[in-house]
């Protein structure tokens, strides 16, 4: 009876837990997008005021539910010396967000080199990726395809998995809505997510 | 409705509640000298605390209540006791001392296993920034075995206790981030 009780109660409140790592360069929009996330999918969190977010010199972490899924972000510093912190967290990761600030022309290439040498990574094979593009509110920004044609020469890197670009405005929250976390998690993504 | 009733709906308007954080570190880092910097905004002459100090900090409208505890061998092994409740801790280490930073690291490493910590914020304060050989954020990162923590929210930031640089940009960060946990 005991047994019976405990698997109704587990197959109605377990959740798989994911962990999901937020990376691109400093000032990219990171943790604004992570902290716009925690505010959406969590009732009761006030959050920062996103204005007053500074860079990240370390790791913020936030975690949301979504449906029966339980993600848990890790949010790492962008600038050039820290990016050789994240692959120290790759091994435990299930899906990648890689956010890209489309207002920054200029720094376009180097983040192509970032997320070129992440997604090369043999720890992160097969892992699903969405890629943002940030910073969509801002008028002149580039748009999704202008994007696609900068990275178009690591398209053959990517491999089998699921890679999904879209675009956002992690300050805003506009665009958030349609940023499909799921697919993140689809049962065809490899890596198990943790069961509680 | 009692008093009590009306100083909560006050502090809970105006998030008065007094934060309460530590500074630790090994003797030597320059955990006394940075108390005292955020407190009085000045470098005071120190000698190495056996005991501890502490004070009452404000910064923007936040108060803290800020632990300094003494950083040699044989009082180490009491910064436990004052555990309990801490909303921040901030941990002082000397960018230039890479003799001992494996003592630094391990205990750290002690230090965030305890249960009372479990929800503090950890605050590095890479000290010791104007010296030429200081280690940079990401060589402490590694010293200190920071990337092994994947559920507690950190940052480094480079400080120079004597010249008074970085504390402010820090407390900055400390304020905001602890508002949002209010």
């Amino acid at each position: 009876m005991y047994t019976l009780l405990s698997g109704l109660y587990k197959y109605i409140f377990q959740r798989d837990e994911y962990c999901i790592l937020i990376l691109g360069l400093d000032n990219a929009g990171k943790t604004t997008f992570l902290e716009q996330t925690k505010i959406r999918f969590n009732r009761n969190y006030k959050g920062m005021s996103l204005s007053k977010i500074t860079t990240t010199v370390g790791l913020n972490i936030g975690t949301i539910d979504v449906g029966k899924v339980r993600l848990m972000f890790w949010d790492l510093g962008g600038q050039d010396e820290l990016q050789s912190l994240w692959d120290k967290y790759y091994a435990e990761s299930h899906g990648v967000i890689y956010i890209i600030d489309s207002t920054d022309e200029e720094r376009l290439s180097e983040s192509k080199r970032a997320f070129e040498k992440m997604i090369t990574s043999e720890v992160l094979e097969g892992v699903p990726i969405l890629v943002l593009a940030n910073k969509q509110d801002v008028e002149t920004c580039l748009s999704i395809p202008d994007i696609k044609t900068a990275f178009s020469d690591c398209i053959n890197k990517i491999g089998k998995r699921d890679c999904l670009t879209q675009a956002c405005s992690a300050l805003t929250g506009r665009h958030q809505e349609g940023n499909d976390l799921s697919r993140i998690t689809a049962p065809n993504n490899r890596r198990d997510g943790k069961k509680n | 409705l009692g008093g009590g009733f009306f100083s909560t709906i006050f502090s809970s308007l105006f998030g008065t509640r007094e934060m309460r954080i530590l500074i630790l570190g090994l003797d030597g880092a320059g955990k006394t000298t940075i108390l005292y910097r955020l407190q009085v905004g000045e470098v005071v002459t120190t000698i190495p605390t056996i005991g501890f100090n502490v004070e009452t900090v404000t910064y923007k409208n936040l108060k803290f209540q800020v632990w300094d505890l003494g950083g040699q061998t044989s009082i180490r092994p009491y910064w436990r006791c004052y555990y309990s409740n801490t909303d921040a801790v901030i941990y002082v280490v000397d960018s230039c001392d890479r003799d001992r930073i494996g003592i630094s690291k391990s205990e750290l490493v002690a230090m965030l296993e305890e249960e009372e910590l479990k929800k503090a914020i950890l605050v590095v304060f890479a000290n010791k920034q104007d010296m030429e050989q200081a280690m940079t954020p990401t060589e402490m990162a590694n010293s200190l075995g920071l990337p092994a923590l994947k559920d507690r929210k950190w940052q480094i930031f480079k400080t120079s206790a004597t010249k008074g640089t970085g504390l402010d940009e820090a407390m900055e960060w400390l304020v905001e981030t602890l508002k949002s946990r209010q």
